[in-house]
This record gives C-alpha cells, structure tokens and sequence, in this order.
C-alpha cells in the first residue's frame, strides 16, 4: 500500500549570548564542570529569574528570519516535572504565549522550491548536563540555564531528504544570524523529529513516532529511512505503530525504542509568577529588524559581486566561521580575487586539519598581511604556502616568519639592491645578457 | 538596646518561647548608617550567606546558603547586626506557629497560647524586648497577625516594594517581606531602609527607596479611615468592637473623618478559599527545588528518584504534604479551569472591589483579629461562619492587590494585646504611615 | 450548602497516593486518611467560589500586571566558586554533584 509521510521537527537551538537567560552568570558549557554557576542555575531557596535582554535579541531576529508573528507582550510559564537536571524542579518556557508564531521558511529538495510553516518559536532553558558513568551519573550545572529557543515546524515535510534540508537550511540562517554556533555534534542544536505514515491522501493522521537525540545531519536522514521502512514493515504486515520515543542507532541502522509515551505528562503549566510581562518596545524591535545580519542568500548574492564563482560562495556560506575570516581579511587585501583562492584553496585544507583552531592561530588581519606581501610579491606563491603552514603553527605574521627564516625580502629596496649586486658578482654573464635584451636573464 | 543585650535576652526567652532557631553571637558591623550596631532578627526563610537557614523545615535544617538575600545585605549596610534566625510555620505555611520543625513558638503574654504566625518567631522577639527590629514575611496576614497577637506593629508595604530576593517563597504571587518594630515611627524608618527596585527581582517597584520618616507626622486632619463594614458585622466580642469604637472617637476628635464603608459580602466570603488554592498551587511548585541534590537534608536511596523521595517524605511535616497534594490537584490541566484558574479570576473581581473600597477613604481600618490569640492547641470556629471566613482572614485582600498594610497595638482584650489593622492604596506607604501614626499617638493618650 | 456536581472531588486514596507519588514523597495510612477528609471539608469552601460568575473575566496572575520594560543586560556579573556551589550538594566527585545513576 502506497502512504505518505508525514514529519514535524523540533528544533532546540542553544543562544549565544555572554549569560544565562535568567541568571547573569556565564554561558560557556564546554569547561570544567559547575563553575559557571550561581544560586539561581542551582535551584537554591529563595533565588528569582531575571530575563537577558541579548537572548531576547537572538530570539527576535531567529523570528524575523523566520518571517513569524512576533508577540512583543513576553510572558513566561512553568514546567513542572522532577529530575535530577532540572534543579528548579520546573522550567521556565512559553507555553501559552510563545514570542513567535505562524513562520515560514523555504527549502530547495531536488530543483524543487518548498515552504516549510513553523507554528512557534518559544523562549526557555536548558537543563545541566548528565554524565552517566557505571552506576554513577555526574551532573554538571554548567548547562542549567543556558539559553534555548525552541523552534517548532508544522507537519510539512514528507521525506528524509525535506527533513534533512530544512534543518540544515534553518540552521544555516541561525548560524549566519550569530544566533546560535549550531554545533549539533556539541548538542548547541538538538532536533526531535516526530514521524508518521498515513494512507496516501487520507486526512486520517497515523500514529507519531518522536525520534529523539539526533547529532548530525546525516543522522536525521538516515534515522527517517530507517524509521518510514520500520513502519511501513509494521503496517504492512498488519501490526501497530505504537506511540514511543525512539533514538536511532547508528551500529544497528535502525531506531530503538526509548520509553512508550502511552499516558501524557502532565506537566501542571501555569504563568510564572516571578517575571511580570515584559513590554518591547516597537522602536528596539525596529532597531534589531534593520540591523539583521546578512542571511546565507544575502551573502550569496554579496560573494558573487565580490568575483566569487558560485561554487566558491557556497564553500563560503557552508563555513560560517571561514566566511567571517575571508570577509574581515577581504577589507585589507590589495587583491580579494588572490583572498578568494587562498582562501578557497589553502585555507580550507588547513581548516580540514585544524578546524576551528586555525582561527585562533591565524587571524584575517594577519591573512590579508600575508596575501599583501604575496600581491607585493615579497614572497613568491611557493614561499607563500610555507609561511602560511608556519602562521598557523605560530600564530606570528608573515613579515616575521620572513625574517626568522631568512627568506628574500625583495621588496625592500636596499635589500633588493644588495641582492642584485650578489646575484651579478655570481653570475656576471647575465648582466649581459640583459642589457643585451635577452629576457631570459631576469629568471636566471 | 545593644547587640550584647539583645542575645542575652534571646537566650533567656528561648526556653520559653521557642522564638529561635538560631542565635547568632559573631555578626558585627560592617558599615555605618542609621541602624548602626542595632540587633536585628530575621525570620528563617530569609536567607543568609554562610548562616543556616531552615525556612523551619527539617528538609532544609542543614542548609548553609551560599547567598546573602537582598535584605540582608541592605540592613547589613545601614549598619545593622543579625542577631538571630527566628522561628516559623515550615516553610512558612501556616497561621498559627505550630508547624515548624523545631517545635511551636509560644506567646510571652501567655505561653499557653499562640503567637500567631507564620513569622511567628520574629513577632515574640520584637514583643519580648530582645530586639528592636525583626523581618518577616506576609503571604496571607502572616506578620500583621502575630503583631496583633503580641502587641506590636508588623507592617508589610506594597508588593514589590522590598525585594523578595533571597525570601524562601510560600505563594510568589501573594508573597511580601515585612517586618516587626514597636513603634510606627521605626516602622516607617524600615520601609526606607529595605525598599528600592532590585535587580534581582523583576517583580520590584521601578523606585528608589522611600523617604518616609524623616517628614512622618500624625495631622489627621481631614483624612478619611474607612470602617471595614462586614468586618466590624463579623466580629461578636464585645472588648474588641468597644475598643475600636473608642480608637475611632479619638481620631475623630483629632480632625480625622471616620466613614463606614462596604463590601459585597458573597465576594468577601470568597476570599479564603481563593488565597487557599492561589497559595497552595503556587507553593507545591515553589518547593519542587526541595530534593536532597543540590542542598538540604538527603536521605539515602538506591537510585536518584528514590532519594528525592524519601529526603521528601522524611524532610517535610504532614501539614505541608497535605497542603502539597492539593496545591498539586489545583493544578492538574484537568483542574485548573474549575480551581487555579477559577480562583485567579475571582482574586481579580476581590481586587476590583477591594481597590474601590480604598478609593473612597485614606486608608481602611478593622481590628486585626476577632480576639485574642488562640490556644497552641488552635481555635475550634464554625469554617463557614463570617467570623471565620471574613473577620479571621480579611487581611488577605491586601495581598491579592498588594496594597501596603500595617497592624497598630492598641489596647489589650482580655488582658491580652490586640490591634487594629490599617490598609492604603498601592504605593501610597506615606499615607498609611501618618493614619498609623495618630492611632499609635492616640493610644499612647489614653484616648 | 449542596454543591454544584462540576465542583465535587470526589476524592479517593488512590488518587491521593497517585498525587503524592508525583510529588516524590509518600504518606502513611493515617496522612492518607486525614487528606481525604481535607479533600471533604474542602468542598464547602469551593462552593463559595463556584457562587461568583467569572464569565469573561480574566486570571489575575500578579498584583499589578502593566507590563514592565526591564530587561537584564548581558554581562556575566555573578557566578559561585566551584567549591560554593557543591558545598551543599548530596556528594561532589571531581567537580561534579554524583547521584546513583539516573536510570531514567
């Protein structure tokens, strides 16, 4: 039997911003554990929320991107639900006035042009991080607090492929937005796909399967294969889809069961008590409107203008923090079509290696110094990858590596002087040579 | 009264009166301001940084906070000396007392009796002469009940005008810190010296602190007390009608115009059960941080869930676990449109009403109380009586609408203390501090 | 006072244990006993509140409810040392608050 398929998606995408959504102490995850904490991460007694204004701004422009419905009157309410990563014993979240609604994004499959709705995004926070060990589990409060937006679709997609890319298109805008890192393998950005397959055409919707923990783009296709034939198996040979939560696993290829989701949580939502509803003011919302970064099309659009080949833009686009370093780089260079090709060429193979280390290494300001001396040929294009290789072992300039190395600096006028002198007592006949028109003597 | 004199007679009246769990013998000055070195107490859900702080559970009766509450850095900074963490209903959740873990405080008029609560332990240290100064909190009448019971004025200003910051919470929304003092005029002092927006509490008022007392005068003259009617209907004890009554004339004599003023009765009647359900929903979520986990008295167990369960079950008193179980009813989706929700829009008609009745007056006036304090052993009243349902619990309206509200002593019923209650308009401490001080300088004339 | 049958509890032991096993905390026979017989007393006082016709009108959720304009700005201002946040814990292991493993 022929049947559709029919996918939702959950985003749950960690803010970048300096402090928590509702404490000031800092937001930075990855670090050793519960020292980016205070009383209000930890649940204690007597502790208050308070809301970071720079969440609300990623929040904001995430709904502008999406083309949402912005409701400027934010309000919060309670989770409530025990365990042992969520010391309030309640989350705070927008249940029931969630600051974005009814967006919409476009995806491409295929050649083919697809609008995705979203039905909200919601502001909330993230849990502390659970380590489980033999029969131990250890709990870092460094996560409690963090600050998450949720981002949730209609039930538009119909493939894996729809699915994988209108996460990868999201998260790309969110990336490009400086919204979130995105880093999915880090659990920046989590996505929870709900799935069911239905009689082709039939309004009648079939049971949802919710697979959880996805840390990969790749994973969320294959998962959705594996899942649309696991189902169709069951259905085929006349059994049940039971309502559950599965994870996929990637040894066995197929999704696994977590737990049943037979009776729902009830998890007692009610207005949160302690944030009075906060007005925005239209004038900020304005102001975040106007000053939205560049989305991934916009960037195109400017790389293109720039001299990049198509090709060589979504290279760029496909690495936020690559673009970022070729963009600032491109504002000093003598010649952005060389900026182009080193960049394209070299520095992605370093960025192969190193990942986002070679940032750190190489900053763009040293980048475009280094490509000027190419321009200005003080180093020849062969020198040129030796000292780029040293740059991001260093993290020292080009002009330094030149002299720690000895190499010909030939730009400076004395220096070349003295150069040709040496080069004419050694090799007296290409004087010559030279003056004698032969254009060979200059290469020697 | 100093520090030394304070301790010692907190040590002499705890055998008696229970008022402690905490005496504290090594806080010292910090800073200098207009509360240097006075002794001051502090009700035990008001949490201070490296001093226990029980909020009178035995979840919580090893709990070293690693925080100062907003308050208490205020007081600190005035120049102010903690001097004791007082005793309270757990997790002050209860009226009269008796529900702390540490045992019941009882009343130095007469120690067979209650103190009322729930800041129960900072009304007695205030009524005992040991401090000058004692902070409480008020969720239903929790400080302006006690004072009445021992004689002293319990003041909680407008919501949000101290912060709540570092205040073990009952019911978020009904929450308010007050205080004890024996006189209007220190009384008016403390909201200058607590109050002012804080940070940390977004609920705050967007002010900076009052400036009350330098300027607190009793000219009456002019100035309307309305006459709570059903309240004053409600009451049957004669002493206590006859002494406000009297209250009444001698403000009267002092230029003041006294004006009976009404409320709808069925409305009125409503508002225990409203404050009920508001109080115990909201705290059953308030108190879901008490696990054993992060803080507070662990009980062992196999996996994490059965720790949090049995630091649950062994950690709080029956009282709070029957308050927690229909707390947690209300709340059910299923339930919250015919109880959480529908008590919330009853508190919005009470509040209309209520916000109504003080448009009409200066500030509104009943006793505190239908008499004196009740035995330990608690008061036996007919719960669908006025007396019960409205004369024993109208102080709650002030916080449903969170209009600032003060209990003056006055004279004593039946040889016990009693006072009378004086409610104002939101924001407005100023007005309630000058009609509280002519009752206050009423009194002390005799009449 | 009878009361409108939306409003009866008619509660039960069972729903009180099922409440309270969501709480995380158990009770003994006699506490079992005593909340149902709170649940009974109850009823009289939610009578009252069925009496108000709260047709159209809204929850009151906060004393004063115009809306504010504060927000915090986003500056890392407050952490706890390591050794503050977990000197309360159940047990701390290398920096960690440890429980028995979370089987959940």
């Amino acid at each position: 039997m022929k049947r559709d398929v029919v996918i939702g998606i959950e985003i749950h995408c960690e803010l970048k911003t300096n402090s928590k959504m509702f404490s000031a102490s800092r937001n930075s995850i990855n670090d050793t554990p519960n020292i980016h904490v205070n009383e209000i991460d930890l649940g204690h007694p007597g502790v208050l929320p308070t809301l970071n204004k720079r969440a609300v701004e990623l929040t904001l422009r995430a709904c502008m991107l999406t083309q949402c419905e912005i409701d400027s009157l934010i309000k919060f309410d309670r989770k409530n639900y025990y365990y042992s990563d969520l010391p309030k014993g309640f989350q705070i979240t927008q249940q029931f006035h969630p600051i974005g609604k009814n967006g919409v994004i476009e995806i491409e499959v295929d050649q083919q042009k697809k609008q995705v709705r979203l039905d909200r995004i919601h502001m909330e926070e993230d849990t502390a991080k659970q380590y489980h060990l033999e029969d131990e589990t250890y709990i870092d409060y460094n996560r409690a607090g963090v600050p998450l937006i949720e981002i949730v679709s209609k039930p538009d997609m119909s493939s894996a492929k729809e699915a994988k890319e209108y996460v990868s298109t999201l998260r790309n805008m969110l990336i490009f937005a400086d919204v979130t890192d995105g880093k999915m393998e880090e659990g920046s950005l989590r996505c929870d796909i709900n799935i069911s397959l239905k009689e082709a055409g039939s309004v009648q919707f079939g049971t949802k399967v919710e697979i959880k923990n996805l840390n990969s783009l790749n994973n969320i296709e294959k998962a959705i294969e594996a899942e649309i034939l696991r189902q169709n198996q069951l259905l085929d040979a006349g059994e049940k889809v039971l309502m559950q939560t599965r994870r996929y696993d990637e040894t066995l290829k197929t999704t696994v069961a977590m737990r049943s989701k037979e009776s729902a949580v009830d998890y007692r939502y009610f207005p949160e008590p302690n944030l009075r509803p906060i007005q925005l003011e239209q004038a900020w919302i304005d102001s975040i409107q106007a000053s939205l970064p560049k989305t991934p099309q916009q960037w195109l659009e400017h790389l293109i203008e720039l001299g990049a080949t198509v090709i060589e833009a979504n290279i760029l686009i496909n690495n936020k923090s690559l673009l970022d370093f070729f963009i600032e780089a491109s504002k000093e260079v003598k010649d952005v079509r060389l900026a182009l090709n080193w960049t394209i060429t070299e520095v992605t193979s370093l960025v192969n290696i190193m990942q986002e280390k070679l940032f750190e290494m190489v900053s763009s300001h040293h980048f475009a110094l280094f490509l000027n001396c190419i321009s200005d040929k003080v180093i020849s294009g062969k020198q040129a990858k030796d000292v780029l290789k040293w740059m991001s072992e260093s993290g020292k300039d080009a002009q330094t590596l030149v002299n720690e190395h000895g190499l010909v600096m030939v730009s400076d006028d004395l220096a070349l002087l003295n150069w040709i002198d040496e080069a004419i007592k050694e090799n007296p006949q290409s004087i010559l040579d030279f003056k004698q028109g032969k254009d060979r003597a200059v290469g020697f | 009264m100093n520090v030394n004199e304070a301790i010692n007679r907190l040590k002499a009246i705890q055998p008696t009166t229970n008022a402690c769990v905490t005496i504290i013998e090594d806080d010292v000055k910090t800073h200098e301001g207009v509360l240097s070195d006075v002794p001051i107490a502090l009700k035990d859900n008001v949490i201070t940084k490296g001093i226990l702080t029980t909020g009178g559970s035995k979840l919580l009766s090893n709990y070293i906070p690693p925080y100062n509450a907003t308050i208490v850095d205020k007081l600190k900074q005035a120049g102010g000396v903690i001097v004791a963490k007082t005793s309270l209903d757990e997790l002050g959740m209860g009226g009269t007392g008796t529900a702390s873990f540490n045992g019941p405080v009882r009343n130095p008029f007469d120690l067979t009796r209650q103190a009322g609560g729930s800041s129960s332990g900072s009304a007695v240290v205030v009524a005992a002469g040991a401090v000058d100064i004692a902070i409480g909190s008020d969720t239903g009448d929790s400080v302006r009940k006690p004072a009445s019971y021992v004689g002293v004025v319990g003041t909680k200003p407008t919501y949000g005008r101290i912060s709540r910051y570092g205040i073990i919470p009952y019911a978020s929304s009904l929450d308010h810190v007050g205080y004890f003092t024996r006189d209007v005029r220190l009384a008016a002092l403390m909201c200058d010296v607590l109050s002012g927006q804080d940070k940390m509490d977004h609920t705050s008022l967007p002010y900076p602190s009052t400036t009350i007392a330098p300027s607190l005068q009793d000219n009456v003259k002019g100035k309307v007390y309305g006459v709570f009617k059903e309240v004053l209907e409600a009451i049957d004890h004669p002493q206590t009608l006859k002494h406000f009554d009297a209250v009444c004339r001698a403000l009267e004599s002092k230029g003041a115009i006294i004006k009976t003023i009404s409320m709808n009765e069925t409305l009125l009647r409503t508002c225990l059960p409203t404050y009920y359900i508001i109080a115990n929903c909201e705290a059953t979520a308030n108190h879901s941080n008490l696990t054993g986990v992060n803080f507070g008295l662990t009980q062992e167990g196999a996996d994490v869930e059965t720790i949090m369960t049995n630091t649950r079950t062994h950690g709080f008193g029956p009282l709070i676990r029957k308050r927690f179980v229909i707390g947690s009813y209300g709340l059910k989706d299923e339930n919250q449109d015919k109880l959480f929700r529908k008590a919330q829009k009853v508190r919005r008609l009470i509040v209309e009403e209520f916000n109504r009745m003080l448009n009409e007056c200066d500030g509104l006036i009943a006793p505190a109380t239908t008499s004196i304090a009740p035995l330990l052993e608690g008061a036996n009243m007919n719960v669908l009586s006025n007396a019960h349902l409205i004369a024993e619990n109208y102080m709650v309206l002030s916080n449903f609408s969170g209009a600032p509200s003060i209990t003056v002593p006055i004279m004593p019923v039946d040889g016990l203390p009693h006072g009378i209650n004086l409610t104002c308009k939101i924001e407005d401490e100023s007005t309630m501090f000058q009609l509280a001080l002519a009752i206050e300088t009423c009194v002390k004339e005799g009449l | 006072m009878t009361l409108p049958s939306s409003t009866l509890i008619n509660m039960n032991k069972d729903m009180i244990l099922s409440l309270a096993d969501e709480l995380n905390f158990s009770l003994s026979e006699s506490e079992v006993v005593n909340i149902v017989n709170e649940f009974h007393s109850l009823q009289e006082l939610l009578a009252l509140l069925e009496t108000i016709d709260t047709e159209g009108v809204s929850e009151m959720v906060y004393p004063f409810e115009s809306p504010l304009l504060t927000l915090r700005d986003d500056e890392v201002t407050h952490e706890l040392p390591q050794s503050e946040a977990l000197s309360n814990a159940y047990k701390a292991k290398e920096g960690y608050v440890s429980v028995p493993k979370v089987v959940k």
